[in-house]
């Protein structure tokens, strides 16, 4: 019986090629956009629990309260996770990890730069699960200048050389052994390290008992991640409880004195990658994103079956008579019923091998879209295969059933004597209404993907209160070079090329200094925690803010090297100065009884600039002239001048004995860099936009196939009648305008609702909605749709009358 | 008012040639009553396609209302059919999804009357054929005689100059056969002329003329004198 079922669904597909095409070519993509998006969310949501103990390992983070001035951190005061494990049972165990940015590794004459070093307590192998490749996890860090490698740093450094035992310089005078090599951190890790540094080494160095000292004021800098492993029958939340006892012992009498408290908080491992939204957070993930493609993931199976039941129905006719015989001659309705089910099962089974196929295919670009790392040999567990297939089989049942209890339904009487297998009026609604969900999501879809890409010019448009154009960022981070940052500087403004250059600690889109300071209010001086750029005098001329109170700062004023502070517009309004700013004063640096310190008073009020990215709200900040020179050297070039500037810059950093080699940045890039995530999803809604379009589509396709098809006759007759073939061609395409017209009237609400939900809760500051987006959506997709129908409606405005009545 | 010469009209499929009408001449003036039979597969329908310009001959020459329409193109043989030819079927060939009124007034559409003449022209040609009072209706709310009373009213709507019944009485019972004959009669009279495929003698005495056509060629014509 099977055999037959099987049998007469191959032949059935063969006889109906056009039909049976376009129902894999749908069920195909749709099978493979849901297995890309399941991989991507399945890596997704399963971040870090490899790890065996991660139901017990949390991150613990920091919430300050500096004068009225909230904030939360991902990192944590240096002594806070020893010190909660003297003090709470809870705790089984600690570890801590101290990024290093850009550090200069050598290796014999080779250089390197490397961001994901962390200094680490010898505990990180007893807390997390990382396989040991070479050497010994014993004790690997417990001495000073012991270093643990991945395998790729490993490889890097030593090639296929025993690494264990060999020395990487880093920062040109630490001298590290290797003890062990790891395998690589497993790509779904919040924490990615190539490295691991003894925190012991530190001991050693000046600043290095910051790491263990438990001094008072060793908890009010904040500076690393932490992590406490609990006791199996442990919660984290008898910790919070006895928190309040421990802030009295080893913060309150400090925090008092700062007007400031602090607040232990804490993610669950597994849960970081996803629900942390802190300052100084690693990269993490975002659940919004998830939510969005695991709907669309879904949506696009939906339309792809969809689009089987709805051709499989519009066929009904040419089915019927088939169903009348088999009924004739014994097939009960159960039979029938299996049949058809048994043909959308092929077709799914094959549109399954065929996207396994085309998925392996697609793997690497998908891996360059979404930054993972699939392999197929990786997804291609049993369990995984198992799983897409038990999803095609129930689209194969689901998208059956309804055809299969359709068609079983036609009575064998009727049928035979040629009145039935007309398709009823219902069921043209329901094919109707089909489309028009597909039309909705790919019209929703279109319409999303035109304002992303909006937003995202806008974010890289906006005015953004100074010039991030035609200028170069040189961090300076060998501290012998920077001492010659005047002479420099002085060298680099002797090029034409060169139009101002700047030193200072922080640029838009890299201002991190937050530092408590005394701020004149009515009656007092008061504290208040405030972000600050220490620069010289060109900062403000480089950077092209714009005054709109007072002046910038002048060498002649003879004071304002440590009597003078320019503001932005949000400080003026939030320190409750108003249009009086100038000549109010703030005291930076005093002692914590309030004592010396540098009193400055404002002499000018610059207009609101992003120093953040366009996700943050603008807030106050403050900037004054350095007594020092600072980490970061900007340099502005004549438009145009680029080429010969950075040559010319390259060139005095190698004249000026820099140990590093030249690197450099473009501000415009900093600034853009905070919004690769939403460059991405604009290019992954493109994507999904044109797959939903694509397939809703083929369901087009289908549909006017079937409804030239199925008004053959009424076309006949009309022609007989007078009219011509532009007027059935009008009369066809009317149709289907209407269809799309009525998708797009409710795709718009639905739409702008989702976007406006997402922009509000993304971005402080977002472009609007243009009505023209919306039409172009619309337009786009109402052209492409009438073009895709066009073939049929032609072919069938344009047949001869005669052909069409003879078969009556 | 119609001049064939040679008539002849082959179909090619893969496999086969048929060839359905041989060199068929004759002629037929304004305000005739003409019946055409013959046996099944003689080409009657054939023929009345050509004729109503539905189709082209292979070779030969047709002329319509003086105008050689042998090799003119689908447009200009769609335009001259709306203004000047009505069709009747066996099948009434109504649009199940249009009402009686609908159906009527769809030639008119086409014709691009005004909406407020239209619907005098519907009225009035639906009162003619005495079925006025359905014309809300669907087709497939009505019996035979009436669903071939609107398809008549339907060819007459734009008053044409010439009808082409094909087996007009084909799928009616004997009493409303007479109906629809005793209807083209009258346009006949009123002076349409009217071509009509049967296969009923009773239906072909209606006529003044019989062509008997036989394996696509004209076997003889029988004028009549009533």
């Amino acid at each position: 019986m099977f055999k037959n079922y099987l049998l007469s669904a191959i032949r059935n597909m063969a006889k109906n090629k056009f039909y049976s095409a376009l129902n894999i070519i749908g069920l195909t993509i749709g099978l493979v956009t849901f297995i890309l998006i399941f991989l991507y969310v399945r890596d997704e949501i399963t971040y870090d629990q490899h790890h065996k103990n991660y139901e017990r390992i949390y991150r613990i983070e920091s919430s300050f309260r500096i004068g009225t001035k909230y904030d939360n951190f991902a990192i944590v005061p240096f002594p806070m996770a020893p010190a909660l494990q003297l003090e709470f049972p809870e705790v089984e165990n600690v570890v801590r990890f101290a990024g290093e940015d850009n550090l200069l590794v050598r290796i014999g004459d080779k250089e390197y730069y490397e961001n994901r070093f962390y200094y680490t307590d010898s505990t990180v192998f007893d807390v997390f699960n990382h396989s040991l490749l070479a050497g010994s996890l014993d004790r690997c860090l417990a001495e000073p200048n012991t270093i643990v490698l991945t395998n790729s740093s490993a490889k890097k450094y030593f090639g296929n050389e025993n690494p264990i035992g060999r020395i990487v310089l880093v920062d040109n005078d630490m001298q590290f052994k290797v003890t062990a090599v790891v395998a690589d951190v497993l790509e779904n890790s919040h924490l990615k390290f190539d490295a691991l540094m003894s925190v012991a080494t530190l001991a050693h160095r000046p600043g290095g008992e910051d790491f263990n000292s438990m001094e008072p004021d060793r908890f009010w800098n904040i500076g690393l991640y932490a992590y406490v492993l609990l006791n199996p029958n442990s919660n984290i939340e008898s910790i919070f409880e006895k928190f309040p006892q421990f802030y009295e012992k080893y913060m309150k009498s400090l925090g008092d004195q700062l007007n400031a408290s602090f607040d232990l908080k804490a993610t669950r491992l597994d849960k970081v990658h996803l629900t942390s939204k802190l300052a100084a957070d690693l990269p993490t993930g975002n659940i919004a994103y998830i939510k969005i493609f695991s709907i669309v993931a879904l949506f696009i199976l939906l339309l792809a079956s969809i689009n089987y039941m709805n051709m499989a129905t519009a066929r009904a006719t040419k089915r019927a008579k088939e169903v009348g015989l088999r009924k004739v001659i014994g097939a009960d309705r159960y039979q029938l019923i299996i049949q058809f089910i048994s043909e959308a099962l092929l077709l799914t089974f094959i549109a399954y091998l065929l996207s396994l196929l085309i998925t392996s295919m697609l793997l690497a670009d998908f891996n360059t879209l979404s930054g993972k790392a699939f392999t197929f040999n990786g997804i291609a567990t049993p369990d995984f295969l198992l799983l897409i297939f038990g999803i095609s089989v129930i689209i194969g049942i689901i998208s059956g059933s309804y055809p299969a209890f359709y068609l079983s339904s036609f009575s064998p009487l009727k049928v035979l004597k040629g009145h039935a297998g007309k398709s009823g009026k219902a069921s043209h609604w329901l094919r109707r209404g089909l489309v028009l969900i597909q039309f909705f999501i790919a019209i929703v879809m279109i319409i999303a993907t035109i304002v992303v890409s909006d937003q995202l010019d806008f974010l890289k448009n906006k005015d953004l209160g100074f010039d991030k154009n035609n200028t170069v960022v040189l961090e300076m981070q060998d501290t012998s070079f920077r001492k010659q940052a005047v002479a420099f500087k002085e060298h680099l403004l002797q090029n034409p090329s060169i139009v101002s250059a700047c030193n200072s600690s922080g640029v838009p889109s890299r201002n991190l200094w937050i530092q408590v300071m005394l701020v004149e209010q009515e009656n007092e001086m008061k504290e208040m925690a405030v972000i600050l750029t220490q620069c010289d005098y060109d900062y403000p001329k480089t950077m092209e803010f714009k005054f709109v109170e007072g002046r910038d700062f002048d060498k002649n004023m003879g004071t304002d090297d440590t009597a003078a502070v320019i503001i932005n517009q949000t400080a003026a309004k939030q320190f409750g100065w108003g249009a009086d700013a100038i000549g109010k004063k703030i005291n930076y640096g005093m002692e914590l009884d309030r004592s010396g310190g540098r009193i400055m008073k404002v002499i000018g009020v610059v207009k609101d600039y992003n120093f953040n990215s366009l996700h943050n709200k603008i807030e106050p900040i403050i900037m004054f002239i350095s007594p020092r020179p600072r980490f970061l050297m900007t340099v502005r070039y004549k438009e145009g001048e680029k080429n010969q500037a950075l040559e010319y810059i390259e060139q005095s950093w190698k004249e000026f004995g820099n140990k590093r080699p030249f690197d450099y940045k473009m501000l415009s890039e900093m600034q853009e860099e905070s919004y690769g995530a939403e460059q991405r999803i604009s290019t992954l809604f493109l994507i999904i936009a044109s797959i939903t379009l694509f397939i809703a589509l083929l369901g087009l396709l289908g549909l006017s196939s079937f409804t030239a098809e199925s008004r053959t006759r009424e076309i006949g007759i009309r022609k007989v009648n007078g009219a011509l073939t532009g007027d059935i061609m009008l009369l066809l395409f009317r149709e289907f305008f209407w269809l799309i017209l009525i998708s797009f009237v409710f795709a718009v609400p639905v739409a702008i609702w989702q976007i406006t939900n997402w922009m509000e809760s993304s971005f402080v500051y977002y472009t609007q909605i243009h009505w023209y987006s919306v039409a172009i959506s619309g337009l786009v997709a109402l052209i492409i749709g009438l073009a895709t129908i066009s073939f049929h409606v032609v072919r069938a405005a344009s047949a001869n009358p005669v052909e069409s009545l003879k078969y009556e | 008012m119609i001049k064939s010469v040679d008539l002849t009209r082959i179909f090619l499929t893969e496999e086969v040639e048929t060839t359905a009408l041989r060199q068929v001449t004759f002629d037929i003036k304004q305000g005739e009553f003409v019946a055409i039979m013959g046996p099944s597969g003689c080409g009657k329908s054939t023929l009345l396609n050509i004729i109503g310009l539905l189709d082209n001959p292979t070779k030969g020459k047709y002329i319509f209302l003086d105008h050689d329409v042998t090799n003119s193109s689908e447009r200009q043989r769609a335009k001259l059919r709306k203004q000047n030819i009505g069709f009747v079927f066996q099948n009434f060939n109504l649009i199940d999804e249009l009402t009686v009124f609908e159906n009527v007034e769809m030639p008119l559409i086409y014709l691009g009357i005004p909406t407020k003449e239209r619907k005098q022209r519907v009225e009035e040609v639906l009162e003619q054929m005495q079925i006025s009072h359905r014309k809300k209706h669907f087709p497939g709310q009505l019996s035979g005689g009436q669903q071939q009373r609107v398809a008549v009213a339907r060819a007459v709507v734009s008053n044409p100059k010439l009808i082409l019944a094909d087996e007009p009485t084909g799928n009616l019972d004997s009493a409303n056969g007479e109906e629809v004959m005793n209807l083209l009669s009258d346009l006949n009279r009123k002076g349409t002329t009217i071509i009509m495929v049967t296969h009923s003698q009773r239906d072909a005495e209606y006529s003044h003329r019989i062509i008997r056509l036989f394996d696509g060629q004209i076997l003889v014509e029988n004028f009549q004198s009533n």
